[in-house]
């Protein structure tokens, strides 16, 4: 087991609970997608596993959280990262200021020498071209679906073995939307498990083996990919279809799931 | 004629990459930490103290005064990151500058207490000795104080944008949030920041007094930096070069031209007003970061 989120309880400023009693399990190599609607702590089940929740005034109260065997609950992002556990923030992070290139030898600050860090690079190039096309550029001005890239490539850096990545579809042109996804499955195929939320369902369960749908701070649905895109509710309220899969508007559903409640 | 121009404007710009080099020193803590170090030019105190109690007070040869001075100065920033900032990452900007001027009055008082109010001579560790040429004349210390800048200031770009370390200072000095979600370690970061900026210090300070005498009131460096920043833009390190040279030529012609008409000053407020007019047109400085909005 590569990942045991146990029972997890989230307090952010000693009093709002968020996360209530969440469980998850990944094995190595495998991907999970982690779906739900606004505020439903999609997000804070990311920065609970990679530590930044602390800084957030956040903290796990109770219940653990294993990598690879051992706690992380509660640790540092620096000791996290060096475990290879890695979180890409929602919002495309990049180092606004410096070029494509600087970004990807920061996100190797782990590495051991200047050496690795090149041979790295070239590694995040072959993986993700446009990066290379990039190298010179300054990242603050790159278009989202290329800030998206680049802070895939920033995350490879540290050689990770697991990649919590927030949202990388959000406000990206569906082409995009499927060139950032297209990277996430070669990331799959290099070996790195994955752990992706997404509010992009269709997309995230097309590469994910395994999902979880969470609502109010608790998990209340999970299953295999494909059940999950199966399952009726799911497709009704996050693939926004209907029974004879029409594509509902995305106003019906907004105002249905606000109301819808997964346990019932 | 053309000689005496020369004259200020040479003695101007020397002057102005001394203001550069305390100013660097301001940059490098602020770009770390976001604080806008009013005790600046106290650290500049502080550090000649430390030079002048291990030369003169210890006796101590120069060359192994100075790096111990170094070595001082660096614990001396280490200690006052650890003791007022290091707990006030995040908090407001107001709280910030409130706490550099508390520390400014506390390193004045703790200044007086341990040194007392007494001028003192400051070794003489540059020539004094001045260089002619033509009409020109200019002082040794200045000269090489001059050098010593423009060279600090390339290392420390270098140092920045080109190294690993460097740049993960860099990396937490644009955000620290998206530092710290990288595994950067932000603290360190930023002490590192107060130790290279107390560093800095002690060496503008030795290249400020060498040959002069030393009191409390050698922080008014600090003061006439914070313009030089402001001009260069608080992020650029390379630009206070040029924003110091600016600021010393158009002081120096000041001094030299306009201070015998008007009876004086003109020369000393001149960098605070183009401080604020600077603000006003140009916030950023001329080569500090602009903001990327992206929509
Ligand atoms: N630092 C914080 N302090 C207090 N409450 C917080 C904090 N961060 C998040 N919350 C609250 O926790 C709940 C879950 O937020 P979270 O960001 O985890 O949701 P999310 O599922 O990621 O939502 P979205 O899809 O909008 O990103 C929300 O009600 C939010 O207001
Ligand atoms: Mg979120």
């Amino acid at each position: 087991m590569l990942l045991k989120v146990n029972n997890v309880e989230v307090i952010y400023n000693d009093v709002i609970l968020v996360l209530k009693g969440v469980n998850m399990t990944m094995e190595e190599g495998s991907c999970i997608a982690l779906l739900g609607a606004n505020g439903a702590g999609k997000t804070t089940t990311l920065a609970a596993i990679s530590g930044i929740i602390k800084s957030e005034d956040g903290k796990v109260t109770s219940g653990s959280i294993e990598f690879d065997g051992q706690r992380v609950d509660n640790q540092s992002v620096e000791s996290n990262v060096a475990r290879g556990l890695i979180h890409v923030m929602e919002g495309r992070k990049v180092l606004q200021h410096m070029t494509v290139e600087k970004n990807l030898i920061v996100g190797g600050h782990v590495l051991k020498s200047g050496a690795e860090v090149k041979q790295r690079i070239e590694n995040v190039y072959t993986l993700i071209p446009r990066l290379a096309e990039l190298r010179k550029r300054t990242a603050g001005y790159l278009s989202g679906g290329e800030q998206q890239m680049l802070v895939i490539g920033r995350a490879l850096m540290a050689n990770p073995r697991l990649i919590l990545i927030d949202e990388p579809s959000l406000g990206l042109a569906p082409l995009m939307v499927e060139e950032v996804f297209k990277i996430l499955k070669e990331l799959r195929k290099s070996g790195i498990s994955l752990f992706i939320v997404e509010q992009n369902t269709q997309a995230a369960l097309e590469v994910a083996d395994y999902g979880y749908v969470m609502e109010n701070g608790r998990i209340v649905m999970d299953g295999e990919a494909d059940q999950l895109m199966k399952n009726e509710d799911v497709r009704e309220f996050y693939l926004g279809l209907n029974m004879e899969g029409e594509r509902k508007s995305y106003r019906d559903v907004k105002h249905y799931k606000r109301r819808k409640r997964w346990l019932g | 004629m053309i000689g005496e121009f020369l004259d200020y404007a040479i003695n101007g710009a020397l002057i102005g990459l001394l203001y550069a080099l305390v100013a660097m020193g301001f940059v490098v803590i602020y770009r770390a930490s976001k604080v806008f170090n009013f005790a600046q030019g106290e650290l500049v105190v502080v550090g000649g103290f430390i030079v002048w109690w291990l030369t003169l007070g210890m006796g101590l040869p120069w060359y192994f005064a100075i790096p111990l001075a170094f070595l001082l100065a660096a614990i001396v920033g280490y200690v006052i990151e650890r003791l007022f900032f290091s707990k006030l990452v995040g908090e407001s900007v107001f709280s910030m500058v409130m706490v550099t001027i508390g520390l400014l009055i506390l390193i004045r008082g703790i200044v007086l207490v341990v040194f007392g109010a007494q001028v003192r001579p400051f070794p003489t560790i540059f020539p004094l000795k001045p260089i002619i040429i033509g009409d020109v004349l200019i002082p040794q210390s200045l000269l090489y104080g001059g050098i010593l800048a423009v060279i600090i200031a390339l290392a420390l770009s270098w140092f920045f944008n080109q190294t690993r370390t460097g740049l993960k200072m860099t990396a937490s000095a644009e955000d620290h949030q998206v530092a710290l979600s990288m595994g950067i370690s932000v603290r360190m970061s930023i002490a590192a920041a107060w130790v290279m900026g107390s560093v800095i210090s002690t060496i503008g300070a030795i290249i400020f007094l060498s040959g002069k005498s030393l009191t409390f009131l050698a922080s008014e460096i600090g003061f006439i930096a914070l313009p030089v920043a402001l001009l260069a833009g608080l992020e650029s390190i390379g630009g206070l070069i040029l924003a110091g040279i600016i600021m010393g030529v158009v002081q120096g012609l000041a001094e030299g031209y306009l201070d015998p008409i008007v009876g004086g000053s003109v020369g000393s407020i001149l960098p605070f007003f183009i401080m604020v007019f600077i603000l006003f047109v140009r916030p950023t400085g001329l080569f500090g970061w602009k903001t990327i909005e992206r929509v």
